[in-house]
């Protein structure tokens, strides 16, 4: 696939966003300030976003059963 | 391999948390720009809460009838402050409401906070607080719309609390 990496973001309010990086970055940037009185940095986005948090679908199905 | 998305969520050491009211006919309703789970606001060090609430409420759903900080507790590893916040009618649109059922309160020890605290025993709090600044502050008194009186009647009036 040579298409340009996507990312989702979820907040705890249930707001979500998905798409490029940078599409993903400002769209919560936009959200915690005119939602949640948040002043988050592009930087402080970018931390949350690459956050290991990666799920390993063959690990979780083996789990299952 | 998939990965699950991110995660983001307000995490500043003291947070409003907004209860939005509304008055459907005869019965009180909670809503919010995210529906009627409690909102939750960042508040800076500098920051005066009830300023940040009016703000962004103002910003976010309109002008507000009434806003008032009405009980404090710890969670969320956080102070939390919970407002009640009135709003009009025709500034619902197209948000999310439920109908504000009737809740226990959450009671504290002789010195010491509730073990447990719901949401719904922040707002039957709230309510209360409401009902009885309705009687004992002549501002909200005369903010509040008239047919609010008979149904916060019904609440007992209690005033400002730390639930926890």
């Amino acid at each position: 696939m040579d298409g340009e990496r996507q990312f989702t973001n979820r907040c705890a309010c249930g707001w979500e966003i998905s798409g490029s990086e940078d599409v993903v970055v400002d769209a919560t940037i936009d959200h915690g300030r005119r939602i949640h009185n948040m002043e988050a940095t592009r930087e402080q986005v970018l931390a949350a976003l690459h956050a290991p948090a990666v799920v390993d679908d063959e690990a979780a199905d083996a789990r299952a059963g | 391999m998939s990965r699950a998305p991110a995660g983001w969520d307000v995490d500043s050491p003291v947070q409003a948390e907004v209860f939005v009211v509304w008055l459907d006919r005869d019965r009180l309703q909670l809503t919010g720009p995210d529906g009627p789970q409690p909102w939750i606001l960042q508040l800076g060090s500098v920051e005066h809460p009830v300023e940040v609430v009016d703000r962004i409420v103002r910003d976010v759903v309109g002008p507000p009838i009434v806003v008032h900080s009405t009980s404090w507790r710890r969670d969320r590893d956080a102070v939390i402050l919970s407002f009640v916040v009135v709003i009009g009618r025709e500034l619902v649109g197209t948000m999310a409401s439920l109908p504000i059922e009737r809740a226990d309160l959450a009671r504290s020890e002789a010195t010491a906070a509730p073990r447990a605290i719901a949401a719904s025993a922040v707002v039957e709090h709230g309510l209360r607080h409401l009902a009885w600044l309705a009687k004992d502050d002549p501002v909200v008194a005369a903010e509040l719309p008239p047919d609010w009186r008979p149904l916060l009647a019904e609440y007992i009036p209690e005033p400002f609390r730390n639930l926890g």
